[in-house]
């Protein structure tokens, strides 16, 4: 009944209201003088809507006849996303206030964006994949070129559009072949009619489908647009590109592959594991030679989302929650790092080369020490929480009888590793460089000491996540 | 004590010296003493259970999904390097206590120390591979932060660095190797691995799991190839290089192979591998060692060559060689730990470390040169103390070992190295102390305060007494060698004695005393030789090396992504053609089960035209009317071949669309140069022809392959033809599916075609009052105008045409539910009647003369549409639903109304709004300011007639 189908996908239709309702307000009222108010309620919505996920642990339900799942894997995402984003929103306020960035729409951009995230995570069907996939990726090629007076950012969001556009167009494609192929768009009818030996025509939909959502999930060879976007755009939209977007594209995938190709893992591990041993690669070995550290971020998330695909290659429940934990934990020590990079700044005006990090240990012990904790974990070494991510991961690909996969990635974590290390070498040593300023959002610095501090306190008991994703993954893989 | 708890001490104890310094460093010192102190007396209760054979353990499950668990065991093994490190680290806290000075901040030294210490427990401990490698990179951390604790020396900055590169990469080289491990045995507990001997050798990842583990163990324990960073990490405060240096640190890596011995050692890679690597670890230490002026860097070469040595020990893979090696971990730790903290007190008395400018120091400094002496023989291997006991045992263990084929190399290598390591003992000596006093010390030498003597005294006690009375270390040795061994073989039945009687080892080793004494005499010209000879440094290798490697990725990205678009656009469109190939190969075509359609004449003309209108267009791309007019061929072919292939209904929509695209681009050309620039080379025009023809072939070939072997599925088509009429009183399968079928979905296309079309409305809108719009209007014009902007004939001709037309666009419209046609294309063909007005007679006419905006009738579209869907509730349907019926109005005929005809009016209405509004966005932009347009129905250019008038 539609009633019933309404409650469940209540969570998305409360965003998307509130955020009609926020834009209609905003334009005939005070436009722009809205924005700090709506940046702070938006996330507040943001934890209240996550906190309501939470506490709602019902079982898996479908609604509009299977094209809308919510199950413990849709929720464990959303919960991953709002939380993220609400993060994210809140550590952009001041920064974008005070280089006069701050437009109300802004906040309301990133709330379709969550709930086109939503939707993807939750989707049941290639139309409401492509809905959600759609309502996200229009929402973000608007807030990447959101400095509309810089050429980079303008470029950016160009660059991004196109490229993004090609993607989308290939994964319609896909889809449409899919659909010739079985005859339906619904996951659980394409599980259904995908035999062993699948079509010719049902194969080019399935790996066009990968080719689009991995363009999503800057997997390389479709990460083109990554370092471009990462740098273009405004640190605090960086910020947002590397943490809830990400988590939806890989839950999306991860929902598209087990829930409608399930049946077929054979023919779409190899492709992602190739995937994943790419991105694993390139970006570890491109990120050396960057200078800019948001630059560099982005080189640092194509390799981190080649460790998530390695879960995903794995085929398995245990890769699936791999994943996620991998996930999770990636996307709380962005916020950490994009906090500390949002702080980065000589007289005021933002900086992101790496070399004017040099002997900020001098200065500024405790950031320092945080910033270290931080760039240890992004590489993966223990005993901060980052490395049982790719521990999992490695774990997962192991059992599914990937030696080869999991080899390669501890070879690529340990070229990876150099480019971290670096950084905490240039705060600790490094000759003296003109300084940064200090620190002047207690904001920003609460949020890279709580990201630090979760990244060696996680090590009890990675804050009870473990037993969180199993089930999620139990709810997709079966 | 629990093994938990001596862990944890030390961890948890690293809080105290930062709190407690606070209250004096005298108070930091006693914290941190006694926080180690604690743990070594833990360590020591278990002392006697481990003589007496017993294991204890501490098991905890932490994350036993991952196989990762707190499980913790104390071996002999265990319990030796536990005890030295526990042991030399009370002896470092009080040394390092009395050599900080006041300006260095003793509590954060302390602390990272006391964690280093917990690390290093930790390792020892761990009966969990996992658990060992967390231990293992917390070493790297907190080495990294004791060796940079000096931050201002620029040389430490080098040293940490480089320290923390090897080892940590090699630390995460290890995660691999142990994973394999694990995977193999199929659990992570040390001991349950330690017991899968044969299993692990025979699987076939035995090799990487090898390669990757030794790695770690060779970048941790200063091994060739990676032996360079130990000596550049000795610009550190000297406690911590005793510390690190002798008995902990480097140590790890070297435990780690004896712990791994039993299930890794005794295959051939290991052999070959472990053994040459050992050698030449050791003789290429010592070779340096000899030259080295600075003490601490002498004492680090020596290091490495000690490493050398023990590694090269248990590389043979014998019984007797894991003795050997754990015995002189024992000394090694003893021996050098005193000699570093005797480099540090000259140091510290003399103000310098560098042997040039010392010499006699034992007229001036007694204690320390008593201390250095016995130290420094042990090191050289002479009789009497304990470095000379498994110098003997080792060289013995050179005799025995064949390497490459070859039985006497090993012999002759040792004794070489045996030879340079007494050589630079000898120096160490005689450079530092004997000789003259000079009168040019930098500062006023003299002894020590007890503090700083204590503890390297303390170390001399083991150094006598285990080189006079070997035979007291005996049992303990064979009880860690035996796990080491782990009961793979039987321990050999020699005993650890001063005298073994005349065999080689011992003229071995003669030869080296006395060969180093001679090397040691002819230091002065060696020495120039050594400055003067051209020799790799292993550091400047290293920093040339991974700058190269830097600047090749550096170079690697910015080709790959140098900002073109072009360049992402072909890597994009070969990542897909390569991951299509990838599916065309594993899948299986169900072959061609189609037959091929006839090619007619018509067919093939227009097949070829289209070809040839497409290489035309590729061919002079570059001059934009030409390329529009191509593609209006284009369109055309098209649209034939739809109705070719009996889709009139495509025909007409394709059709009218093209016509109004045309236009709009042929406006759009108004604005813009007649011919685009070049900007691209030939050699990136062919790369993008390859890239574009390869694309475009496979595409081709999937087509052809999908078309040739058909859907296995029924085609939709079946269904609404057969349910057209019944459902949706349309004949016209097209229109019916577009106002019924799929109603809800042109019903946002309208929406959606509506909104773009107020988009470009209000960026013209921002556009008409800016630059751009100026720069526009004032730009030069290539070629003359035409002098004639509103042709008579073309006025008085679309002034005819336009009744024609728009009846043409209503007989479209009411035929559309039945045949071919419908809102859309009747709103297309409305709205091209309209244009020709526009562009006939001009925009200020035609403004004029339209009443309604077209914003309005966009709406009026959008209204009618939902008001038609909105309609159906009444009747108690969902929305959308249409109805039909038949009436009879005489005298007209039958005629059937549907509530579709509503929607499709929403259509219509919405397409001529969106299209004009579009078109009245473009004349706005172009029309050009203070032009006065003509009054009169048919009239010519007002500004024409004044120009001629005045000509």
């Amino acid at each position: 009944m539609i009633s019933a189908d309404i409650q469940i996908v209540l969570p998305e239709i409360a965003l998307a209201v509130y955020a009609i309702t926020a834009l209609l307000a905003a334009v005939y009222t005070v436009k722009d003088g809205a924005a700090s108010l709506l940046v702070w309620l938006t996330s507040g919505i943001f934890v209240l809507v996550a906190a309501w996920l939470m506490t709602n642990g019902a079982d898996a339900q479908t609604a509009f006849d299977g094209m809308f799942v919510a199950d413990s894997f849709s929720r464990f995402a959303k919960v991953t996303i709002l939380l993220s984003a609400a993060a994210v929103l809140v550590m952009s306020e001041q920064y974008m206030v005070a280089r006069n960035l701050l437009r109300f729409e802004y906040p309301l951009l990133v709330v379709f964006a969550v709930v086109g995230m939503m939707v993807m995570v939750s989707a049941g069907d290639l139309m409401s994949l492509y809905m959600g996939l759609e309502l996200q990726s229009l929402s973000l090629y608007v807030v990447a070129s959101l400095r509309r007076d810089s050429v980079k950012s303008t470029e950016a969001g160009l660059k991004y559009f196109v490229l993004g556009a090609l993607s989308s167009g290939l994964l319609l494609y896909g889809a449409s072949l899919t659909y010739g192929f079985t005859g339906t768009t619904l996951f659980s009818g394409i599980m259904a009619g995908v035999q062993d030996q699948p079509s010719l025509g049902l194969l080019f939909g399935l790996v066009f489908l990968i080719s689009g959502l991995a363009f999503k999930v800057s997997a390389a060879p479709f990460h083109m647009w990554t370092p471009d976007v990462y740098e273009g755009s405004p640190t605090p939209i960086t910020a947002f590109f590397a943490t809830a977007p990400k988590v939806a594209a890989m839950a999306l995938f991860a929902r598209l592959m087990f829930d409608a190709f399930g049946g077929i893992t054979g023919d779409w591990q190899q492709i992602i594991a190739f995937l994943s041993v790419i991105s694993m690669f390139l970006g570890s070995i491109a990120a050396i030679g960057q200078r800019d550290i948001k630059r560099l971020m982005a080189y640092s998330s194509i390799a981190h989302m080649g460790y998530a695909l390695m879960g995903l290659a794995a085929g398995t429940a245990l890769g699936v929650q791999a994943m996620l934990i991998y996930m999770a934990i990636y996307v709380t020590m962005n916020i950490g790092t994009f906090a500390f990079i949002l702080g980065m700044q000589r007289d005021g005006r933002p900086v992101t080369d790496i070399q004017s990090l040099k002997m900020y240990a001098k200065d500024q012990p405790t950031r320092a020490l945080a910033m270290l904790v931080l760039m240890f974990s992004l590489a993966g070494v223990p005993p901060m929480v980052g490395f049982f991510g790719k521990l999992y991961v490695l774990r997962a690909a192991y059992d599914a009888g990937l030696a080869w996969l999991a080899v390669a990635g501890v070879v690529a974590s340990v070229i990876g590793a150099y480019y971290y290390l670096r950084i905490v070498y240039y705060m600790y040593f490094g000759e003296e460089t003109e300084k940064l300023d200090a620190p002047s959002q207690p904001i920003l610095g609460a949020f890279l000491i709580a990201s630090a501090l979760i990244m060696v306190v996680g090590v009890v008991n990675l804050f009870g996540v473990e037993p969180i994703a199993a089930a999620a993954a139990a709810a997709l893989v079966n | 004590m629990s093994l938990f708890i001596i862990v944890a001490l030390p961890f948890l104890g690293a809080l105290l010296p930062g709190l407690f310094i606070r209250a004096g460093r005298q108070a930091c010192f006693v914290a941190t003493f006694t926080v180690s102190a604690l743990a070594f007396i833990g360590l020591m209760t278990h002392l006697p259970a481990v003589l007496g054979g017993q294991v204890a353990t501490a098991r905890l499950d932490w994350l036993p999904d991952l196989g990762l668990n707190l499980n913790l065991f104390l071996d002999p093994l265990g319990f030796m390097f536990a005890a030295l490190i526990l042991g030399i680290g009370l002896l470092i806290i009080i040394y390092a206590r009395w050599y900080l000075s006041r300006d260095d901040n003793m509590g954060e030294f302390f602390s990272y120390l006391l964690l280093f210490q917990g690390a290093m427990v930790g390792i020892v401990l761990s009966d969990n591979i996992l658990m060992l490698l967390v231990f293992w990179e917390l070493t790297s951390l907190s080495s990294f932060l004791l060796i940079g604790f000096w931050k201002h020396l620029p040389a430490g900055r080098q040293g940490a660095r480089m320290a923390l590169t090897v080892t940590g990469m090699g630390g995460l080289a290890m995660i691999g190797g142990m994973l394999i491990l694990g995977q193999i045995v199929g659990s992570y507990d040390l001991t349950v691995i330690l017991e899968n001997r044969e299993l692990i050798q025979a699987s076939p990842l035995y090799l990487p799991a090898l390669l990757l583990i030794l790695t770690g163990c060779f970048t941790k324990s200063a091994q060739f190839p990676f032996h360079f960073w130990l000596p550049h990490a000795m610009s550190a405060p000297t406690p911590v290089s005793a510390y690190l240096h002798s008995a902990t640190m480097v140590k790890a890596g070297l435990f780690l192979m004896a712990r791994m011995w039993p299930v890794l050692s005794g295959t051939d890679v290991w052999v070959t591998l472990v053994c040459s690597v050992g050698l030449i670890t050791m003789v290429l230490g010592a070779f340096i060692a000899f030259f080295k002026n600075d003490l601490k860097a002498l004492l680090a070469f020596s290091t490495v060559s000690h490493l050398g040595l023990i590694c090269f020990l248990l590389g043979t893979g014998t019984t007797f060689g894991a003795m050997a090696a754990v015995f002189h971990i024992l000394n090694h730790a003893s021996f050098k730990a005193a000699l570093f903290m005797v480099a540090g007190i000259v140091d510290h008395g003399v103000h310098t470390r560098d042997m040039r400018k010392l010499g006699g120091l034992r007229h001036v400094m007694p204690l320390t040169f008593v201390l250095a002496t016995l130290a420094g023989l042990s090191m050289a291997g002479i009789p009497l103390l304990n470095g000379f006991i498994s110098k003997e045992m080792m060289l013995e263990e050179a005799v025995h070992t064949t390497l490459f084929g070859s039985p006497l190399l090993v012999a002759v290598v040792a004794t070489i190295g045996a030879l340079f390591s007494a050589a630079y003992s000898f120096r160490f000596i005689s450079h530092t102390f004997l000789g003259a006093e000079r009168d040019d010390y930098p500062a006023h030498p003299h002894d020590p305060k007890a503090g700083l003597w204590f503890s390297p005294a303390l170390l001399m006690i083991p150094v006598i007494a285990l080189g006079v009375a070997p035979f007291m270390a005996e049992p303990f040795v064979r009880l860690v060698t035996e796990a080491v061994v782990g009961g793979v073989a039987e321990l050999p039945e020699e005993h650890l004695a001063l005298w073994h009687g005349f065999k080689p080892a011992l003229f071995m080793s003669m030869i080296a005393v006395v060969g180093g004494l001679i090397w040691l005499a002819l230091f002065s010209p060696l020495s120039r030789m050594w400055e003067s000879a051209p020799r790799p440094e292993a550091k400047d290798i290293f920093d040339t090396l991974i700058k190269a490697l830097a600047n090749g990725a550096g170079r690697f990205s910015r080709t790959l992504h140098d900002g073109s678009f072009t360049r992402y656009a072909a890597i994009f469109t070969l990542a897909v053609v390569a991951v299509g190939t990838h599916a065309w190969s594993t899948g299986t075509a169900g072959g061609a089960t189609r037959d091929m359609l006839r090619v007619t004449p018509i067919a093939a003309m227009l097949w070829g035209m289209l070809i040839a209108a497409t290489c035309f267009l590729v061919f002079y791309h570059r001059n934009r009317l030409a390329v529009l007019i191509l593609m209006g061929i284009i369109g055309l072919i098209v649209s034939v071949s739809f109705n070719y292939f009996s889709a009139p209904d495509l025909a007409l929509t394709q059709i009218s669309v093209e016509v109004v695209t045309i236009i709009l681009l042929l406006l759009a050309l108004n604005f813009l140069p007649n011919r685009s620039p070049k900007e691209s080379t030939p050699i990136r025009r062919t790369r993008d022809a390859v890239i574009a023809l390869i694309g475009g072939a496979a595409v081709a070939g999937l087509v052809w392959t999908i078309l040739m072997s058909g859907f296995p599925l029924a085609s939709i088509s079946e269904y609404h033809l057969a349910n057209s009429y019944k459902g949706g009183g349309g004949d016209n399968v097209v229109n019916v599916i577009l106002v019924d079928f799929r109603g809800y979905d042109t019903f946002g296309e309208i929406i959606v075609l509506g909104i773009a079309a107020l988009v470009i409305y209000a960026l013209t809108e921002a556009l008409l009052n800016g630059p751009v719009r100026a720069k526009l209007l004032n730009r030069d014009f290539e070629e003359a105008r035409a002098g004639d902007a509103h042709p008579l004939m073309m006025v008085v001709l679309t002034r005819v045409m336009m009744p024609v037309v728009l009846m043409v666009g209503v007989y479209i419209f009411l035929r559309g539910h039945n045949e071919p046609g419908g809102g859309f294309v009747a709103g297309l063909v409305v709205a091209i009647a309209v244009v020709m007005q526009y562009m006939a007679s001009g925009f200020a006419w035609a403004e004029k003369r339209q009443r309604y905006p077209y914003h309005g009738i966009i709406g009026a579209g959008v209204l009618c549409a939902g008001l038609t869907g909105i309609g159906s509730w009444f009747a108690g349907e969902p929305f959308l639903t249409s109805a039909f019926g038949y009436f009879r109005i005489p005298p007209m005929q039958e005629f059937e109304l549907a509530t579709a005809m509503g929607f499709d009016l929403g259509v219509f209405l919405s397409v001529v709004g969106a299209v004009m509004l579009l078109l009245e966005s473009f004349f706005r932009l172009g029309r050009r300011a203070g032009t006065e347009d003509s009054e009169y129905a048919i009239d010519i250019d007002p500004s024409r007639t004044s120009t001629a008038e005045e000509g």
